[in-house]
């Protein structure tokens, strides 16, 4: 494990990353959506959103949904965090197919307005420890330890409104990771950072994930983003989506890696039309 | 006229090339405040003075000052702004209690919502006072009807503001909460609340400005007649016995209480929607 962490900050080391790595070794999977079909009801119409969409997560896996915008992704992560009910189709977590909203599955939102206005920094962070049952104090040192991973020591005593988008997210990262949850489900949580704040929060996420045990359900536009972080990557297709094809990546070590170029061309294709060269690809 | 930069320019003989205007908006807001109230006040002194007004109509400040002070001394101000005070409370909570129970229900029925948007665009735009006649007649001239003009007065603007200010709550906000496992009283208290505190806010405003000027207006139409002993009376009181000296304390105490409230909101708000950005207008 550690050297697959590694991999992500100093990308030029060859390595050997073995097989066993990923969590392929527990047979149940955490989550599985199963033809999931999801429209919203717009006054008398309804707009489908997600046609059919299918995949599984398992304890610990890194799944990325990477699709062409306004594809349904944000809607799949909304319908297994238990906001919309699929229309039809069956999601299951942890083995129960009753699906409500809950700190089992932490959400990080694509929207900056996400956190609480009338709580600091720091409470935004607190409060949610503390509701879910930690100590006072337990929730203070969690709290401090992630606000400083992502960087906003100096501003915790700050409101949001004081705050740029992008510090607003990493809060809600912040928030997101200290729950500490079996499984995260993060709505392109990086789609307003800095090609340098990136990298390093890709890092510590692939890190953390690592130490955590958590699973991930991550959505993103970005190919090199989803090579970066994913085991398997869910490429959807269409408006309404279909699930095009899901691409074991847990093998490719970073750019330099010889499969890396081709997976990222093949990804591409799936995906219909050339994908953004990632500035931060190259590092 | 705003300084400019170039005014400010550091090495600038600032004191010397100041022009009167300049210096004026120099000063605190408070200090420009109090400059102007004492302007006036003695230009009002003066003209008392000068013109030799009759005391059975106009009074001068000094001896508004004395009736003020005595008033309070003696405890007939005070007792009057006591019963004013207590008639607005018990009012205002009885109409703050109902806004509540249409809030919920408007909240979470459609039937409930229907109904409250009707009642208030018929009601709120009525003048509460409109309906005094009614209410002496169904309550008496006596403090129930005064408290039933004031419910009237408070509940249209708090039961609209507030249910506004649920509806509109952000539903991504909303989403957080019960992704923490929030639900009923703990999600209204830590997330519904809280996220409708500009509107709530606004509403008790509103209500408090029509339930003021409802009461003192109530008291007013009663006269000496319904004895009530609030401020109104008081005035009243002083106007039949041409103690016009005590017709303006009574008023003055109308607007420093007025005033007062004000201040109270406004630290509220600053305190709270206007530290955290919530503010909705301005
Ligand atoms: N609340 C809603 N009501 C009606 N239609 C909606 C709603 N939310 C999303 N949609 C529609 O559902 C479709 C999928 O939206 P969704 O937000 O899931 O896209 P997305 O893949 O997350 O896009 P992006 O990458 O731009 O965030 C879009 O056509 C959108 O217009
Ligand atoms: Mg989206």
């Amino acid at each position: 494990m550690k050297n697959q962490q590694s991999d992500v900050s100093s990308r030029s080391q060859p390595d050997v990353k073995a097989k066993e790595d990923g969590p392929v070794t527990s047979s149940a999977p955490l989550l599985s959506v199963e033809h999931v079909k999801i429209s919203y009801r717009l006054k008398n119409t309804l707009v489908q959103a997600v046609d059919d969409a299918t995949f599984t997560v398992m304890p610990e896996e890194k799944v990325m949904l990477i699709g062409p915008s306004g594809c349904g992704k944000s809607t799949i992560l909304k319908a297994v965090a238990g906001f919309i009910e699929p229309v039809s189709g069956r999601i299951s977590f942890a083995g129960s197919t009753n699906i409500t909203p809950g700190p089992d599955r932490a959400v990080v939102f694509q929207e900056f307005d996400q956190l609480f206005p009338w709580r600091t920094v720091l409470d935004n962070v607190v409060y949610p420890l503390r509701v879910t049952g930690r100590s006072k104090p337990e929730a203070m040192a969690q709290a401090t330890t992630f606000i400083e991973m992502v960087g906003l020591g100096p501003a915790r005593t700050r409101f949001p409104h004081q705050l740029s988008g992008g510090m607003k997210q990493r809060v809600a990262i912040a928030r997101a990771l200290a729950l500490g949850p079996p499984m995260l489900l993060m709505d392109e949580p990086f789609g307003s950072l800095d090609a340098i704040t990136r990298t390093r929060l890709q890092g510590d996420l692939n890190r953390l994930a690592e130490r955590a045990k958590v699973a991930l359900l991550f959505v993103t536009h970005s190919i090199d983003e989803a090579l970066l972080l994913g085991h398997r990557v869910v490429v959807l297709q269409g408006a309404p989506s279909t699930v095009a094809a899901v691409v074991d990546v847990r093998d490719i070590n970073g750019p330099d890696d010889p499969h890396y170029r081709s997976i990222r061309r093949s990804l591409e294709d799936l995906l219909g039309a050339p994908g953004e060269e990632e500035p931060d690809g190259g590092n | 006229m705003a300084v400019t930069s170039q005014e400010l320019r550091p090495g600038a003989d600032l004191g010397g090339t100041l022009t009167a205007r300049q210096s004026w908006s120099r000063l605190p807001a408070w200090l420009r405040r109090v400059i102007i109230l004492a302007v006036a006040v003695a230009v009002w002194e003066l003209y008392v003075k000068a013109a030799h007004v009759s005391h059975l109509v106009f009074a001068s400040p000094y001896a508004v000052a004395r009736s003020f002070v005595s008033g309070w001394l003696d405890g007939q101000i005070a007792g009057a702004t006591g019963v004013t005070l207590e008639a607005l409370a018990i009012g205002m909570a009885i109409g703050i209690g109902s806004a509540i129970v249409f809030t919920v229900l408007a909240t979470w029925t459609t039937v409930g919502q229907d109904a409250l948007m009707m009642f208030t665009s018929m009601l709120n735009p009525l003048p509460s006072i409109a309906i005094l006649p009614l209410a002496i007649i169904w309550f008496g001239l006596n403090e129930k009807a005064l408290v039933f003009v004031v419910a009237n007065a408070v509940v249209w603007p708090i039961a609209i503001n507030v249910t506004t200010g649920f509806r509109t709550v952000n539903t991504t906000l909303l989403m957080v909460g019960k992704n923490l496992g929030l639900r009923g009283w703990r999600l209204v208290r830590d997330v519904l609340l809280p996220a409708a505190l500009p509107y709530i806010i606004s509403g008790v405003k509103v209500a408090w400005a029509f339930a003021w000027r409802t009461i003192i207006a109530s008291e007013l139409v009663f006269g000496t007649a319904g004895g009530s002993g609030g401020l109104g009376y008081f005035i009243n009181k002083s106007q039949y016995f041409l103690n016009i000296p005590d017709v303006f304390a009574g008023l003055v105490t109308i607007a420093v209480i007025g005033i007062i409230v004000e201040v109270g909101f406004n630290m509220l708000e600053r305190r709270t929607v206007i530290r955290w950005g919530m503010q909705a207008t301005s």
